[in-house]
């Protein structure tokens, strides 16, 4: 356990300093909540010319499902790049990944470890961008006292899905070459469009939807923006589900992922391994 | 030197060589990226669901306006329907204004292959170059500095096409957007002039990135989000300008990457100048073409000097080798 | 006399860490590391048209620093020089026309090109037509013998196979003078016999060709180099041909001996009669191999002393001709391991 423990504080140690130390402390911090606010405003400005042009009385509870969403989504898109993102950085550009991977410990651990840093960053850019969009732009966000025990597992359980996933692009990206950018963008982009994070997935076909079901972010998605936004108007199409039964499916799904992503994980490792690809370098 | 042989340093020498150093740095942009299948997958199909997200937005919100005009009672814009006439005509105009903005995020989508294009491989490549070794041999090359970032800009646009062009037709062909080019040459000019001020902007960003280490990368990674809203990849730039206050200011500030002018003249060539009412433009297209050009010129020559200058100051202060700073 | 490398009092300091507010207070040694360095202070050298030059010194001696201001890469700080007649500060363009540089250990490259293409790309930048380019890199790979691999992706290159891969790109661009920074790091004997040997017929076959060169091998800049400077601390310290500089300290008298693995070295400065020493050990084996450096033979016996005090059994002990290395541990008073 103590070198789970040892190894897990020391990539953290690791990551923290390769997140922030490449600047000063309160600049680090003012990118830390820029990036977020500004990624919430692409939306916030979306919504203002469609209103500008088509609707000028606006339509509240979509913007508001759109602006929760897109606060929670900062998770997903920090957590995943913060964690398949230790393996293409460490190959290609510090070239260290031999060496670590050779030693004896917990690559898993060691990945969990490098993204712990980001993962407490979005946390707070979830934060910030949620304060903002009540104070300045009209967000209306309740949290029932009773609703908090059932917020944390859930956002645990969203949290945990998003580190698989990771890991699973992580054993993908072991045999690709070097597409950090085309990854952070595009894995996103997929749980963006499929899991109802800006809008119902009945706006998808129906093919889509069924895409969106199977995952269990949509499931997170679902119960958060129930807890913080009760009383929305807008048609989510799992509307017939109580609260507990989205849990139940966000764990079943959860399960799945999991098992599914270690097994992706270590398809990607073997692989990588039987072409020699553990260390390549592939810039172009 | 007494015995070796005195180079040749005459105008078409130097034109040749720094010719052939832009195929040569274009090469492994082009032929490289190209050769490793997954990059299809990753940097031409991916991003589309990205682009794919923002459409299903408008969608969602001219479901949400639809309903309301269909509602019980039926509302045209802040009142109830006078008329079946009033609300078919609510109708059309949310129908047009949702396709017409469709259309901008699928120009918008392409546009940003094309600006992440020039953060991410121009502006901190020679980041990159430094820590894979490169750097110093090209810095050690009698070729121009600005060859060197010439050919890096040149590959980059041919590779960055492929997504740009499946943009395009994923939103030609899957969210129909239909396009009406009237004056195709002034397209292709307004096309051409944006990319190249775009990567002059590229080529000074580069430059000034030369000096750093990861603050080049993470100023990269600022630069995504603020300058989306900003020039408007994903919506009218001119949308700002119906916010009282702030909006115009955002505009102004956005205005000055040439994506957003850019992006506002192509709108308004293939969705024809009277969509959105033609009150979202910034200016006519004959004058955002002629800003255009200027912001490539300008932004071209402040790359040369910038480069100069800090190529000089990184050999002082011993950066140019230094590696994961 | 025209000099292809002519340097005059040249020094480079780089400045020191900046101290962050956030970061806890260092400590007094640590202060002194975050404090400016000197790499070069004060190199005067001058290195002839068509001559193999070496430049010895142990890690951190600033070797790479002066290849780095030589190659245009870095500026000094004070000083002048001057490559190929024009200065490395006013003028570099003509410079670049007439150098190339390879280091040991170098990983430039794409590693989606092939070998072949990687060094045609770097040749472009020097101007080199295709069709030119592409026959020098096919003689030159077939001599340096990676033809096999011309069309293998970099990314495949063993590490020997890369530094061939990098060798052939300084040769391809057709330089006047070449600045080679431990060219045969981590290679095997062959690959390095053939490097070697290229290079000398390279500077040796025809005109108006120079090269620099540094090394931690000893055996291979006596082999190679027509002079060598070696360098400490940012000085030269002598400067001449290997024969010249052997000579230097022939008037001194060099001991070897195999002895069981020793402890404490500290008392054999202290002994009359001892100028320098080094010592290695092979743990394999459980032994030290100490070399002395003696004004004369008379220190010996109180050196046999020392070690039998330590209960330290001598396996040889053997006078030799001095080699470089004993002309370096004179000088700078260590060896290079």
């Amino acid at each position: 356990m103590s070198t789970y423990w040892r190894t897990f504080k020391t990539a953290a140690w690791l990551g923290w300093e390769m997140d922030s130390n490449w600047t000063e402390p309160w600049l680090f911090v003012l990118y830390s909540v820029i990036k977020p606010v500004a990624g919430a405003f692409i939306l916030v400005l979306m919504y203002i010319v469609f209103v500008a042009i088509g609707r000028p009385q606006g339509d509240p509870d979509a913007f508001s499902y759109m602006y929760v969403g897109n606060s929670f989504f900062i998770f997903v898109a920090s957590v995943l790049f913060g964690t398949f993102q230790v393996i293409q950085s460490d190959r290609e550009w510090y070239q260290t990944i031999r060496y670590v991977y050779i030693s004896p410990i917990s690559y898993y651990v060691y990945i969990l470890g490098r993204a712990a840093s980001k993962i407490a960053v979005s946390v707070f850019a979830v934060a910030i961008t949620l304060v903002f969009g009540v104070m300045f732009l009209g967000v209306r966000l309740h949290l029932a006292l009773t609703d908090v025990p059932l917020f944390l597992v859930s956002t645990a359980l969203g949290l945990s899905v998003l580190l698989a996933i990771g890991i699973c692009l992580g054993g993908i990206s072991f045999l690709t070459a070097k597409h950090t950018h085309g990854l952070a963008e595009g894995i996103p982009g997929l749980f963006y469009v499929f899991c109802g994070v800006l809008f119902p997935l009945s706006v998808l076909p129906n093919w889509g939807q069924a895409v969106g079901r199977a995952i269990p972010l949509t499931y997170w998605f679902d119960i958060t923006r129930r807890l913080l936004t009760e009383g929305s108007t807008v048609n989510t199409t799992l509307g017939g589900y109580d609260a507990p039964t989205i849990l139940l499916f966000l764990v079943v799904s959860s399960v799945g992922f999991f098992g599914l992503s270690v097994l992706i994980y270590k398809i990607g490792e073997y692989f990588a391994r039987k072409a020699g690809k553990i260390d390549m370098t592939t810039s172009y | 030197m007494s015995v070796a042989t005195d180079r040749r340093t005459d105008l078409k020498y130097r034109v040749g060589l720094n010719l052939r150093a832009v195929v040569g740095r274009s090469y492994p942009r082009i032929v490289g990226a190209n050769r490793e299948p997954s990059w299809i997958f990753f940097e031409a199909f991916l991003p589309l669901l990205g682009i794919a997200a923002y459409v299903f937005i408008y969608q969602f919100f001219g479901l949400q306006a639809t309903a309301a005009i269909l509602g019980n009672p039926p509302m045209c814009g802040d009142h109830v329907c006078a008329s079946v006439a009033e609300q078919n005509q609510y109708l059309a105009a949310v129908n047009a204004n949702t396709n017409a903005l469709i259309a901008s995020v699928v120009l918008g989508g392409t546009m940003v292959a094309f600006w992440l294009n020039v953060l991410w491989s121009m502006a901190s490549q020679l980041y990159w170059e430094k820590e894979i070794g490169n750097l110093q041999l090209y810095m050690m090359a009698p070729m121009n500095r600005m060859a060197l970032l010439g050919g890096m800009a040149v590959g980059g646009m041919v590779m960055t096409s492929m997504r740009a062009v499946s943009t395009l037709v994923a939103g030609i062909f899957v969210f129909g957007v239909i396009f009406q080019v009237a004056n195709p040459l002034l397209l292709l000019a307004v096309f051409f002039a944006t990319l190249i001020a775009l990567y002059g902007l590229g080529m000074m960003f580069a430059s000034l990135y030369l000096l750093w280490g990861r603050e080049a990368w993470n100023l990269s990674a600022l630069m995504e989000e603020p300058i989306f809203f900003s020039s408007g990849f994903y919506f009218p730039l001119g949308g700002l300008f119906r916010i009282p206050g702030w909006g115009p200011a955002v505009a102004i500030a956005g205005s000055f990457i040439p994506a957003s002018i850019g992006l506002d003249a192509l709108r308004q060539l293939t969705l024809g100048s009277t969509a959105f009412g033609g009150s979202l433009w910034i200016f006519n297209v004959t004058t955002e073409l002629e800003i255009l050009v200027g912001m490539a010129v300008l932004f071209l020559i402040l790359a040369r000097y910038c480069l100069a200058y800090l190529e000089t100051l990184a050999k002082r202060e011993g950066k140019l080798t230094s590696r994961h700073q | 006399m025209s000099y292809a490398v002519e340097t005059r009092d040249l020094t480079r300091v780089f400045s020191g860490k900046k101290k962050r507010w956030w970061r806890r207070k260092p400590t007094p040694d640590e202060e002194e590391s975050l404090g400016p360095v000197t790499a070069l202070d004060g190199v005067s050298l001058q290195i002839r048209e068509g001559e193999l030059f070496g430049l010895l010194g142990p890690n951190g001696a600033g070797k790479t620093t002066l290849i780095k201001i030589l190659a245009t890469l870095l500026l000094p700080t004070s000083g002048q020089a001057l490559v190929a007649g024009h200065d490395v500060t006013k003028d570099p363009f003509p410079i670049r026309q007439r150098i190339n540089m390879v280091s040991g250990g170098e990983t430039s490259g794409y590693g989606l090109l092939t070998a072949r293409e990687n060094i045609w790309m770097f040749s472009q930048f020097y101007g080199v037509p295709s069709k030119v380019s592409k026959a020098r890199i096919d003689e030159l790979m077939h001599i340096f013998g990676l033809w096999d691999k011309r069309d293998a992706k970099v990314r495949m290159l063993s590490t020997g196979q890369r530094q061939k891969m990098n060798m052939i790109r300084g040769f391809v661009t057709g330089p006047d003078i070449l600045f080679l920074d431990e060219p045969t790091l981590g290679l095997d004997v062959n690959a390095a016999r053939v490097i070697r040997e290229y290079v000398m017929n390279w500077v040796r076959g025809q005109a108006g060709k120079t090269v620099l060169l540094t090394s931690h091998y000893m055996a291979e800049a006596d082999q190679m180099c027509d002079r060598i400077a070696i360098i400490d601390k940012g000085r030269i310290l002598a400067c001449d041909t290997p024969a010249n500089l052997k000579r230097m300290i022939r008037t001194e008298t060099t001991f070897q001996l195999e002895v069981d693995t020793i402890r404490d070295t500290t008392s054999f400065m202290g002994l009359q009669g001892v100028k320098n020493f080094s010592h290695k050990d092979d743990i394999s084996k459980n032994r030290s191999h100490l070399t002395f450096i003696l004004e004369d033979e008379g220190p010996v016996a109180e050196i046999l002393s020392s070690i039998t005090s330590q209960g330290a059994k001598v396996h040889s002990l053997q006078k030799s001709e001095p080699t470089l290395e004993d002309v370096f541990i004179s000088m700078v008073g260590r060896g290079l391991d």
